[in-house]
């Protein structure tokens, strides 16, 4: 109890009536004494003194402890609420419940626990305050059910009143939360030389795990010493784990909880450590003979490289190859004298007699005009209007490119004066067909009778080296296996050169069809030119190309650089000797009244050889579209066939195609003188 | 005879029940007997009686924390505390303690097992009707209902010829049902209803941990009962 801020100052008030009683007292003692009043006296004063003080000092203290006190003594309340904190059970068979008291209020606070059962309402206090310590309730095996659920309430009691706590459900099943596993051993053992931690423990002592009152699950964690990184494994019932990938040499701390299946995770066990011992990584060593290995052959390999180095760069860098042109002098290139290199790039000998055609096939494809005939052509060019100037005389180094492209040709480009020209130039154009090298040999031959002057020009469609050529003619003609002639016919006074030039339209055979007829190389006439005028014929094979020069070129010069690879057909040779050509496809198409021929493989029919070795062509009767004019015929009767040169009668063998036709390949062989 | 006779008729009576009805099991296992019960070890049936109660333990507490998610507010949750209505087994004599049940029989742990799988059979079949009408029910929580049922029925089957070998008992599985506690009052969804709802399964969760624990210690009991403390 307390003492009550009273007392102290009773006790003042008893001592201070005490001093007074006494004194008085003393007063009443000090008039009877009058014998020793001298003496009495000063001891009475001295004790008088001495109260005084005393009583001085009390009076102080009192009202201190009234200050005190009354500061104190105004807060007094009942106490506040307490409140459960938690019910743990670490086995299943007992439970402990902890509560966090309140304010007391001042006044000492006494705390109960009570609860009840679901099934009954009776009222029971906690059994056990003290087993588990301060603010605590302890409920032993006999007071613990399971499956029941407890309503369980504090009570904090003060002088001055009591407070409950809020009440709490539990069921003892719910709330368990085992001790810590127990004796973790913890070994390092060894597997085919990979070392290994086995763990090992033990339930808590507590719980009943071997009759299946608890199951509980095992958790451990591991970690290296100086790491804070925990691995976690879960060991589920078992009571034993293998811990594997472990650092060499490292120092390894390891630690188990346990959980019941419907529960808290206990705490953790105590650190068990354990060092692993060193041990060497024979993957490592592996990995260091193979390291050594690829060294050893790196070695070998560069030192073979460096002893090979020589054929091994002249593998892959093979050197350049010099340039192979015939008459270059590296010499003179490095000299720096330009001019005598060019110069000496211009060979006297150029273009090559060389009698291999097949050379001249491929590689020169050169036209090559005489200075007669650029006169000509200067000529004819001044006439036309628009057109261009030849320069045919300047030789065309460009072997790749057939006559078409060559400057001979462009001059037929312009447009002619006359309508025929027009159309021959539409023909022309028509017919023109890249050229390909490997065909070049393709002989188109448009003849084009121009009517006024009376003269055929027949257009070679290959090259036309002229007149220089004409020495040169042969024309082997076993060697135009896909041979063409082109004739032209040209009157001309001059010997050998003619250049052929496309051909007028009524009385030309355009297109693809080609005339085979055994024209020799020299000069046939198919027709007899006109009085005025000597019309050779000159055939070629391949290479060489007869063209008849005339004195006149024609207005319609046109350019044949259009011109396809299609062959014509004669059709027939007129009475002043022209040869009219003769599309061989019997189409009419885009040029207007251009019969054309089909492609490939028409010729014209030999009707048969007489008696001067000339051939005899057939008239073809085609039927024709409305559109077409009727090409000109071809008269069989007169001319000097075009094999007129040929050494070799032609009737003697005559050769008939399949269809009747020549082969002027075959017939015609050159000339043995 | 009789017995036959009296099931008959209840069969006839009661035919809407007759999905719960399950045959009587009748193991003979000296002759060929029935092919539903081949013969089998009693540890064996019993280590499979167990593992089927650890089983429905385990799928209840699912669902239960399944449905508690999904249908309870939070302040109503019973998962810290556990504590909830009163049960539908309250009434049960069940041993509620482990000295209590270190002092019963053999017999008695067996039939309170059965017991209680019997009193659960019906509530857990009209669980099923009750949780398909609410809203947005997953389908997760429907099968487990429909799974822990279905297992309910056959651990009763198991327990009851675990009867039969161990106390030579013959007894009739649950055919129909006598309480008439779970009609199918409608308008789900009301909280009422889903409180319900939810003690029916928290008191089954715990049951089902009541069923595994009395089987766990009669296990124990069977191999060394003096080990058992």
């Amino acid at each position: 109890m307390y003492p009550g801020p009273t007392s102290p100052v009773n006790r003042l008030h008893k001592s201070v009536s005490s001093v007074r009683s006494s004194g008085s007292r003393q007063w009443t003692q000090h008039g009877q004494n009058t014998e020793g009043e001298t003496e009495s006296f000063c001891q009475l004063k001295a004790r008088l003194c001495g109260a005084t003080m005393k009583k001085v000092l009390e009076v102080i203290l009192l009202l201190l402890l009234l200050v005190v006190t009354h500061a104190k003594g105004t807060r007094y309340s009942p106490p506040g609420k307490p409140a459960l904190t938690r019910c743990r059970s670490p086995e299943k068979e007992t439970f402990t419940c902890w509560w966090e008291p309140g304010s007391d209020g001042g006044l000492p606070t006494t705390y109960a626990l009570y609860y009840r059962k679901e099934s009954s309402d009776t009222v029971f206090e906690c059994p056990d305050y003290r087993t588990a310590g301060e603010n605590s309730c302890f409920f032993n095996k006999n007071d613990t059910s399971i499956w029941v659920n407890y309503n369980i309430t504090v009570v904090a009691t003060n002088a001055l009143g009591r407070t409950f706590s809020d009440p709490v459900d539990i069921d003892v099943v719910y709330i368990v939360k085992p001790n810590p596993p127990e004796q973790v051993a913890v070994t390092v053992m060894e597997d085919k030389g990979w070392p290994f931690i086995r763990v090992s423990w033990e339930p808590p002592h507590k719980a009943d795990t071997r009759s299946g009152w608890i199951t509980l699950i095992y958790e451990i964690r591991v970690k290296l010493e100086e790491e804070n990184d925990w691995e976690m494994h879960l060991a589920g019932q078992q009571k034993m784990f293998n811990i594997f990938s472990l650092r060499s040499g490292g120092k390894y701390l390891v630690q188990v909880r346990c959980k019941p299946d419907h529960g808290y995770w206990s705490e953790w066990s105590p650190s068990s450590y354990v060092k692993v011992p060193d041990y060497f990584h024979r993957e490592k060593s592996v990995w260091i003979l193979i390291t050594v290995f690829c060294a050893f052959i790196f070695l070998i390999l560069t030192w073979l490289l460096h002893m090979n180095s020589r054929s091994l760069k002249h593998f892959l860098l093979p050197p350049v190859p010099g340039p192979k042109i015939k008459g270059f002098d590296k010499q003179l290139l490095k000299n720096g004298k330009s001019e005598e290199v060019f110069s000496a790039l211009v060979a006297t000998d150029f273009p090559p007699k060389s009698s291999n055609y097949e050379d001249l096939l491929v590689e020169y494809l050169e036209v090559y005009i005489p200075e007669e005939q650029e006169l000509m052509l200067e000529k004819s060019m001044d006439l036309d209007v628009g057109c261009l100037k030849c320069e045919g005389s300047a030789s065309d180094s460009d072997s790749g490119r057939g006559s078409c492209d060559s400057h001979t040709l462009l001059m037929h480009k312009c447009d002619g004066v006359k309508e025929e020209e027009e159309r021959q130039a539409k023909e022309a154009r028509r017919h023109q067909k890249d050229w390909k090298e490997e065909a070049s040999t393709y002989a188109h031959v448009d003849v084009s009778p121009d009517m006024s002057s009376g003269r055929v020009k027949t257009w070679p469609s290959v090259f036309s080296p002229l007149p220089r050529y004409t020495s040169n003619q042969q024309g082997s003609l076993e060697m135009a296996k896909q041979h063409y002639l082109s004739d032209s016919l040209f009157p001309t006074s001059s010997t050998s050169s003619y250049h052929t030039q496309p051909g007028h339209g009524t009385t030309e055979a355009h297109g693809p069809g080609y005339w085979e007829c055994g024209l020799s190389n020299k000069q046939p006439h198919l027709l007899h030119p006109q009085a005025q005028a000597q019309r050779q014929l000159q055939a070629r094979s391949d290479d060489n190309i007869s063209s008849i020069g005339r004195k006149q070129t024609p207005a319609g010069l046109h350019s044949p650089a259009r011109r396809s690879t299609e062959y014509v057909e004669v059709e027939r040779v007129n009475e002043e000797d022209m040869v009219l050509l003769q599309p061989v496809s019997g189409r009419c198409g885009d040029v207007e009244g251009y019969p054309e021929m089909p492609y490939g493989e028409d010729y014209s029919k030999v009707k048969g050889v007489d008696m001067d070795n000339m051939l005899l062509l057939q008239r073809e009767v085609r039927e024709e579209t409305e559109n077409c004019d009727t090409s000109s015929t071809v008269t069989t009767t007169q001319k000097p066939a075009a094999c007129i040169h040929s050494a070799m009668p032609v009737e003697g063998e005559m050769v008939l195609g399949v269809n009747g036709y020549v082969d002027t390949a075959t017939v015609c062989t050159p000339p043995t003188y | 005879m009789s017995s036959a006779i009296k099931q008959g008729q209840w069969a006839i009576l009661l035919w809407p029940y007759l999905l719960t009805t399950s045959i009587p099991l009748d193991c003979r296992d000296e002759q060929g007997g029935l092919s539903r019960c081949p013969s089998i070890s009693q540890e064996k049936l019993l280590d499979r009686v167990i593992q089927h109660a650890e089983l429905i333990y385990r799928v209840s507490e699912e669902s239960c924390s399944l449905f508690e998610e999904m249908f309870i507010p939070f302040p109503l949750q019973l998962q810290r505390n556990q504590a909830g209505y009163p049960c539908i087994t309250k009434a049960l004599p069940i041993p509620s303690s482990k000295s209590e049940i270190q002092q019963i029989s053999d017999k008695w742990l067996l039939h309170s097992v059965l017991m209680l799988v019997q009193s659960w059979i019906e509530p857990l079949v009209y669980l099923q009707t009750t949780l398909n009408r609410y809203d947005g029910v997953p389908d997760m929580l429907l099968n487990k209902t429909k799974w822990v049922s279905d297992k309910l029925m056959s651990l009763e089957q198991g327990v009851v010829v675990l009867i039969k070998k161990m106390l030579d008992e013959g007894l009739m599985t649950t055919t129909y049902s006598e309480q008439g506690l779970f009609q199918d009052d409608g308008q789900p969804e009301m909280l009422e209803y889903v409180m319900r709802d939810y003690t029916l399964l928290s008191c089954f969760k715990k049951d089902a941990h009541k069923m595994e624990i009395l089987l766990k210690l009669l296990k124990c009991r069977q191999n060394d009962i003096h080990s058992c403390a």
